[in-house]
């Protein structure tokens, strides 16, 4: 509503309504006042801080509030930065793909196949379980499973399938974006699940009747009906993907430096502007990923 | 048709799917039990032992291997868990309660609370630490670090009790107003009893949120660290099997804490499901 | 005070539900409750509204709504569902703000001030009872909790009173969700009537029972109201209830008052072709009034009395005609030919239905008293007759 018709709804409103009406909104206001100010306070500020600060000039010991580019010209004028960057979008793209991949048929596991109440909620419960235990000694807990003399590789060499240890499963990328998948996938397994619980079973019945075979149920009435699911989950596992720093740090042994990494070292130096730098380019690669996915379904509608 | 075969396939492959999920915890449980102080973090295991549970509470003989410094990191995780506890939860049943009016800017309102659950913490601990350096103010896990936990968990709680009111008919609300009951008394003697269940669902998201968070705390607590921080810590040295024991112990601790909210939510629940029972026996 | 039943009312409530039944139950507690009435002095209008306004966008809900209320009195609120009548009663409770208007309890000007300032009780459909409290806490809650702190002996032996008054006697410490539909009701009456509002707003408290129960539960709220002499004002979507209920009705129509009268006026004189239509006991035919001939697509009527109306509109009641072999004397008065369809026994009465050309219904109401009914044949046509001056026009 612009400003010139929230005027004509005040001079038609009859003037004594208006104190009642106000008063109304008012304690609404008042009990959304303090979320509002410490959102503002604690979140809002913080983050134009971030950008502010990215364009402030850093001296190897302090740092001025004078504005600069020198900071985003070192950024992308760095290979090890420029490559990280890459890294962190190889990363994100990989464990969303994998993260659905795996997650999927147990979601189509859970929400379609399982009509029984409470094998259905028993079964995403026992998904939901590990997430009381510490998020960083989940990700130490893949050490010994995928370390040299881990325990995939007693269980393949025991069964014979291979003589040598396997050496590339830890401190690589590939046990960085298995620590990812097992952790993250669960949040792309809840979404798809709750929507394909909604799928009325007697429109698979009818497909079914009418000769299609269940790829072709699976691709033209379940997969789109399970759309939104897949969308709230691919947003879920991008936010926490694009922001992680631990898992890499883990289990990669160094090797793998995500945006979160270059951070959390130029902090640790406090080369505040450059940690800004990369805070921005990560904010707006986040907005640009949640914007993207919203454009594939209208949430508001679906939900 | 298909279902008969496709569903035992699907079965076998959520087995596999829960095997993927636990197998790492299996592990950790095993080599927590390792001999020590020489046994490493790794199979196979030299020799069963309770080593580094003692080591863990300082029962074991002093060995290179230095204690976890979970003492106090554990009182402090704890003390700011309750304290964004409660703070989440006021702040999330009052704004839900404002949500249920219309006002203007009501929507941006939704999606500036709903930016704090999705903006990574790395970005909030690094904007926190910013205005906490050039404006002076010193970082504490009680102070700035708190309220980067409050920013984090707050959304979740907001939406816990946004779905609550969705479900929640105002009619008993206007009733006690029409028998002389003001809106105050009214809330906390007949809004408030009813929501609880939300309520207690909204403080356990909070606090699991805030025991387990690490990434907002790292850059905004200053120097004394939480527990996860303290865990992060032992990233970077060699790790020990008195990791994985404290794994075991947190995760126990995890479960005794959702068993006492089990028990709570039952007890909420279970005398509206006797009452219910018994009607429809009548 | 006597129930005001006249002639005619008396016709009305025998085929809607046997009310002659609905002698006062006598309540061994009304030495006390005498006291409590005699508080209420009799006195004229104990409630008003003046041209109350509410809108919703663009769509006016109530539009200049201007009634009052005596004390003592039980009032009848009719209207089909999205005529307002709900919205009415809840700006009359506070729980909406009027875009124009007043709302007067007594003296005093009551349009601003919250809902529960307002001593103003309020019955819900859905009962609206605490959940999580037991039928005696349901109870005492506004003695408990209100404005007027009151000692927790006095509201033990009120709640015990009142409990006892509603006929829920020894019930207290059961659950709320632990009672039947008709429990409930009166437990939700009785935390109102506990507070001893000076009026009552029903919002079809019947609707969520059972017709069984709802008879009963009619001549209970009577009942009650009379002894408490506490004022009512009802809601409600249902004719019957509405007429057998109310000692005067107001029918409301698309936000607005239709008509304002004793029961029994409302139903031999309604006052627009609508409301004889949420009566449901007229047969109303749209047509031409040129004169005093009414023209309709089944033929020319003359009519008895005219009410003025923006539409004009014949009506003539169920009871008043009756139906005979086309082929018989025709001996004057009202005839249209219509084809018979079925019946349907009201115990009281039976209805038979007719269909005349282009499909509309006809009722035929013939009450037992007068005799065992007639055989019809399905599907023959019959002649339907009635005196001119029995009906209604409208226009």
């Amino acid at each position: 509503m612009s400003v010139a018709d929230a005027q004509a709804t005040v001079t038609i409103v009859p003037a004594s309504t208006a104190p009642l009406v106000s008063r109304d909104s008012a304690s609404s206001y008042w009990l959304i006042a303090p979320a509002v100010i410490f959102m503002s306070l604690f979140l809002v500020i913080p983050i134009l801080m971030i950008v502010y600060v990215s364009f402030w000039t850093q001296t190897t010991f302090k740092i001025e509030a004078k504005l600069t580019l020198d900071s985003w010209q070192t950024f992308f004028a760095s290979d090890t930065y420029i490559t990280s960057l890459f890294t962190t979008v190889r990363i994100w793209l990989i464990v969303l793909v994998t993260t659905f991949v795996v997650g999927y048929p147990t979601a189509l596991f859970v929400g379609l196949f399982v009509r029984n109440k409470t094998l259905q909620t028993a079964l995403l419960v026992m998904c939901v379980i590990p997430f009381w235990t510490s998020f960083l000694i989940r990700v130490l807990a893949w050490r010994p499973m995928l370390g040299k003399e881990g325990a995939i590789n007693i269980i393949l060499q025991g069964l014979g399938i291979i003589q040598q240890p396997i050496e590339a499963l830890l401190f690589t990328e590939l046990s960085v974006i298995i620590g990812m998948t097992q952790i993250y996938v669960v949040f792309m397994v809840g979404p798809i699940a709750f929507m394909l619980g909604r799928i009325d079973p007697s429109l698979i019945e009818a497909a079914r009747d009418l000769g299609a075979d269940f790829w072709r149920i699976l691709r033209k009435i379940i997969f789109p009906l399970s759309l939104p699911g897949v969308v709230v989950g691919a947003i879920f596992v991008s936010v926490m993907v694009l922001g992680e720093f631990a898992t890499s740090a883990a289990l990669s042994g160094r090797k793998v430096n995500l945006l979160g990494n270059i951070i959390v070292t130029q902090v640790g130096s406090l080369k505040w502007a450059l940690a800004s730098v990369v805070g921005v380019i990560l904010t707006v690669i986040m907005g640009l990923v949640v914007a993207g996915l919203l454009r594939i379904v209208d949430l508001k509608k679906e939900l | 048709m298909e279902s008969k075969v496709l569903k035992p396939i699907l079965a076998v492959y959520v087995g596999l799917f829960l095997l993927f999920l636990y197998g790492p915890f299996l592990v950790l449980g095993i080599l927590s039990f390792q001999q020590g102080p020489e046994g490493g973090p790794q199979f196979p295991i030299t020799e069963w032992s309770t080593f580094w549970y003692k080591h863990l509470f300082g029962l074991a003989p002093p060995s290179r291997v230095s204690p976890l410094p979970i003492g106090e990191a554990l009182f402090r995780s704890m003390t700011l868990a309750g304290m964004t506890m409660i703070t989440s939860t006021v702040l999330g049943v009052m704004s839900a309660q404002a949500f249920r009016k219309n006002f203007r800017g009501k929507s941006v309102i939704f999606y500036l609370i709903v930016l704090g659950m999705i903006v990574p913490g790395v970005l909030v601990g690094l904007g926190t630490a910013l205005v906490a350096t050039t404006t002076g103010i010193d970082r504490h896990w009680w102070s700035t670090a708190f309220a980067t936990h409050v920013v984090y968990t707050f959304p979740f709680a907001f939406l816990v009790m946004l779905a609550i009111f969705n479900r929640f008919d105002s009619s008993v609300e206007e009733a006690s107003w029409s028998l002389g009951v003001s809106p105050l008394k009214t809330f906390r003697k007949v809004t408030f009893p009813l929501i609880f269940p939300g309520v207690l669902s909204a403080m356990l998201f909070a606090f699991t949120l805030s025991y387990d968070e690490f990434s907002r705390t790292l850059f905004s607590s200053g120097r004394d660290q939480t527990l996860p921080l303290a865990i992060y810590g032992t990233f970077t040295v060699e790790i020990h099997p008195n990791v994985f024991a404290f794994g075991v112990l947190t995760t126990i601790f995890s479960f005794s804490l959702l068993a006492v909210y089990a028990i709570l939510m039952t007890l909420s629940v279970r005398r509206a499901k006797r009452v219910a029972i018994q009607e429809a026996i009548a | 005070m006597t129930v005001p039943l006249h002639r005619d009312a008396l016709g009305v409530a025998r085929c809607f539900g046997n009310l002659h039944n609905s002698q006062r139950l006598r309540s061994p507690y009304i030495g006390a409750l005498d006291a409590l009435a005699g508080k209420m002095a009799v006195e004229a209008a104990i409630f008003s509204l003046d041209g109350v306004v509410k809108r919703y966008g663009a769509h006016t809900a109530l539009d200049s709504i201007t009634f009052s209320i005596k004390n003592n009195e039980y009032v009848s609120l009719l209207g089909p569902s999205g005529s307002g009548k709900t919205v009415l009663l809840r700006t009359i409770a506070g729980f909406e703000a009027p875009d124009a208007g007043t709302v007067h309890v007594g003296n005093h000007d009551k349009t601003r001030v919250p809902a529960h300032l307002r001593a103003i009780g309020f019955v819900f459909q859905n009962f609206a009872l605490f959940p999580h409290l037991s039928v005696f806490d349901n109870v005492a809650f506004g003695l408990r909790y209100g404005i007027m702190p009151i000692a927790e002996d006095a509201v033990r032996e009120r709640t015990l009173k009142m409990l006892d008054l509603v006929g829920l006697t020894g019930l207290g410490e059961r659950g709320v969700t632990q009672i039947s539909g008709g429990q409930k009701q009166r437990v939700a009456l009785a935390r109102t009537l506990v507070t001893e509002p000076k009026l009552v707003l029903l919002d079809e408290p019947l609707g969520a029972l059972d017709a069984n129960l709802r008879t009963r539960m009619r001549i209970e709220l009577r009942r009650i109201r009379e002894q408490l002499g506490v004022t009512f004002l009802h809601v409600t979507g249902s004719e019957t209830e509405a007429l057998a209920m109310g000692d005067r009705v107001i029918v409301l129509d698309q936000g607005r008052i239709a008509q304002i009268a004793k029961s029994d006026d409302v139903y031999n004189r309604p006052a627009s072709a609508n409301v004889a239509r949420f009566l449901n006991r007229y047969n109303v035919f749209d047509g031409v009034l040129e004169g005093d001939r009414f023209t309709s697509p089944y033929g020319q009527f003359g009519f008895g009395h005219r009410v003025p109306d923006r539409r004009s509109a014949y009506a003539i009641r169920y009871d008043r005609l009756a139906a005979r072999a086309s082929d018989g004397p025709q001996n004057g008065g009202a005839t249209l030919e219509a084809g018979y369809v079925a019946s349907e026994y009201l115990g009281s009465a039976v209805v038979h239905f007719f269909e005349a050309k282009g499909g509309k219904v006809i009722e035929v109401e013939h009450h037992l008293s007068n005799g065992p009914p007639a055989k019809y044949v399905a599907g023959a046509r019959y002649v339907l007759a009635w005196k001119p001056d029995d009906a209604i026009v409208f226009g």
